[in-house]
């Protein structure tokens, strides 16, 4: 395969991966669906931020942010049931039931280990040791530049930790699960090993001081534009919308089967930062996966990590040693 | 397969039916009509007579008999008639089976370390009452203009607060719990009659017609 170069690398030179927005698919249909389907993704955006900003006190708390969270994931199943962006990439039972087990496992379990470990606790530690009232004059600045700076904050460190996680060959260990998805759907987010799922959550907006309505509507921003990176719907996206947030276009480059591909589009909410890095590869793809597309399963997928690491150490310490001859590993992604 | 029998709750992961079939096809047709179905990565097939036995090891998420991961399929003929019989076995069903049990765990999970962290807060209660009235936020100028509602008093909402709300809630494990015993039940449902479907589909065309691919 030839690939195509972007910048200094050649994209698609292992699996077919599409490079550039004039080549990619377009909405098929009638006037209706193609209006629906181009102008859906920034409708929901401000909606969702004119809710968050109007929504008065007692409304505007976290229950109500997951009461809505449900009704939304449940209209994306149905776009993706009525306007799907590949037939391979189609929701089977099988498929969802293996999903819900991942997102209910980050809700319950996770959720809970997470509050004694994750950022939160952190954060807290963090709080007590330095004196972080010089920041209290973020409180005081518009709502919605607050919601930016906390979204484009999180996002910037979630990019340099999803970023090395594809260049450290221990931190690739916990995130190689998540790329043994072969489909994009909704809910693939949430599928990986545990340890890579707390290590993308540490997040560093929440260190300053903003305004639990700035929270709420940054919130609202991830969930109207960073839930699209794994959805299986064909969209005209704008192109103003495509050039700040990530996409599924772009997310699609990152899970595809093509190597090179894979080490691009690092962000999850704003693709600005990919840009501003020099990693953002604009296009899109359909084969994706690991090993020529083998689907991993739950239980691989839990001990993946340590089963590779342990064979790692072993192969390293074997070969300082020097004495037995341990066998070839696969070199680091 | 191992020769346990369990009536009536292997009904839970195991699904058996039957499908019309033309009686003037042999077995060896019929199976080759049923080979785009079988002929896919990591499935492992074996045929005996007028049965085949198939067993698959990780199936790809588009294969279209993922769901069951072994099975036996013969052919019955009577009379004039005949059919195609199946029994097929299922990992996904019988784990989606058991997934609210896991699901409920978690919740008394939570209530369990709820209760131990009361009890243990419940000790050293005395020690820290730190209750400073915060300073009410205010907003950007810009915000009082468009009307947006302006932030709590923090130290009035503290008498509010219920007391006994523990630091996990039990509710999003009774809710999964709640999921995957309805995704069970549509997946009793919906995978039998898909397969059923599937195998009419492939035994009434011929196989050259029916095709591997289905990617598009």
């Amino acid at each position: 395969m030839a690939g195509v170069q972007v910048g200094k690398r050649i994209i698609g030179a292992d699996a077919p991966v599409t490079v550039g927005w004039e080549n990619i698919g377009r909405v098929e249909g009638g006037p209706v669906k193609q209006f629906v389907f181009t102008y859906f993704q920034p409708a929901m955006l401000f909606a969702a931020i004119l809710f968050w900003y109007y929504a008065p006190n007692w409304l505007a708390v976290a229950s109500t942010a997951i009461a809505i969270r449900l009704g939304w994931t449940i209209l994306l199943l149905v776009l993706e049931w009525v306007n799907p962006r590949y037939q391979s990439w189609q929701l089977t039972w099988k498929e969802f039931a293996t999903d819900a087990f991942y997102v209910g496992l980050g809700m319950t379990f996770l959720g809970m280990v997470d509050s004694y470990i994750g950022d939160g606790a952190i954060i807290k530690a963090a709080q007590g040791a330095f004196d972080w009232d010089k920041f209290s004059w973020f409180t005081g600045l518009p709502l919605l530049v607050q919601a930016v700076l906390i979204s484009m904050i999180f996002d910037f460190g979630q990019y340099w930790m999803h970023r090395a996680m594809h260049n450290w060959h221990p931190l690739w260990l916990t995130h190689a699960p998540h790329h043994y998805i072969t489909q994009l759907n909704i809910n693939k987010g949430a599928v990986g090993n545990p340890v890579e799922l707390f290590l993308i959550g540490l997040g560093i907006g929440g260190l300053f001081d903003f305004l639990p309505r700035a929270f709420l509507l940054a919130g609202a921003i991830g969930m109207t534009v960073s839930v699209y990176q794994h959805i299986n719907v064909r969209f005209n996206t704008p192109r103003w919308w495509r050039f700040i947030f990530n996409t599924v276009e772009h997310h699609s480059v990152h899970h595809s089967q093509d190597y090179e591909a894979t080490r691009s589009n690092y962000s999850g909410t704003w693709i600005i930062w990919d840009r501003i890095f020099g990693t953002c590869v604009d296009g899109e793809a359909e084969l994706l996966g690991m090993e020529g597309g083998r689907r991993m399963d739950i239980g691989e997928t839990m001990v993946f990590p340590f089963r590779e690491g342990w064979r790692s150490a072993k192969a390293a310490i074997g070969k300082r040693i020097g004495g037995s001859n341990p066998p070839q590993l696969e070199p680091a992604e | 397969m191992p020769d346990l029998k369990f009536p009536l709750i292997d009904h839970i992961w195991r699904v058996r039916g039957a499908v019309p079939l033309d009686p003037a096809l042999s077995s060896d047709e019929a199976f080759t009509r049923l080979d785009p179905l079988l002929r896919t990565p990591g499935t492992t097939c074996l045929v005996e007579g007028e049965a085949l036995t198939y067993a698959k090891h990780n199936p790809a998420a588009q294969d279209k008999l993922a769901t069951f991961t072994r099975g036996r399929l013969w052919i019955e003929r009577a009379g004039a008639g005949a059919v195609l019989r199946f029994d097929l076995f299922s990992h996904a069903l019988l784990l989606s089976f058991l997934a609210p049990l896991l699901f409920l765990g978690f919740a008394q999970l939570a209530v369990a370390v709820n209760s131990w962290e009361a009890a243990d807060a419940d000790a050293s209660e005395t020690a820290d009452k730190k209750d400073k009235s915060q300073p009410v936020k205010k907003l950007n100028p810009v915000d009082e203009f468009l009307g947006a509602p302006a932030p709590d008093d923090p130290s009035k909402k503290k008498d509010e607060k219920k007391e006994d709300e523990g630091r996990h809630s039990p509710e999003e494990g009774y809710f999964m719990a709640g999921v995957f015993a309805l995704i069970y039940l549509v997946g009793r449902w919906l995978e039998p009659w898909l397969i059923r479907r599937r195998f009419r589909e492939a035994l009434s065309a011929p196989a050259s017609a029916s095709g591997i691919g289905g990617t598009g």
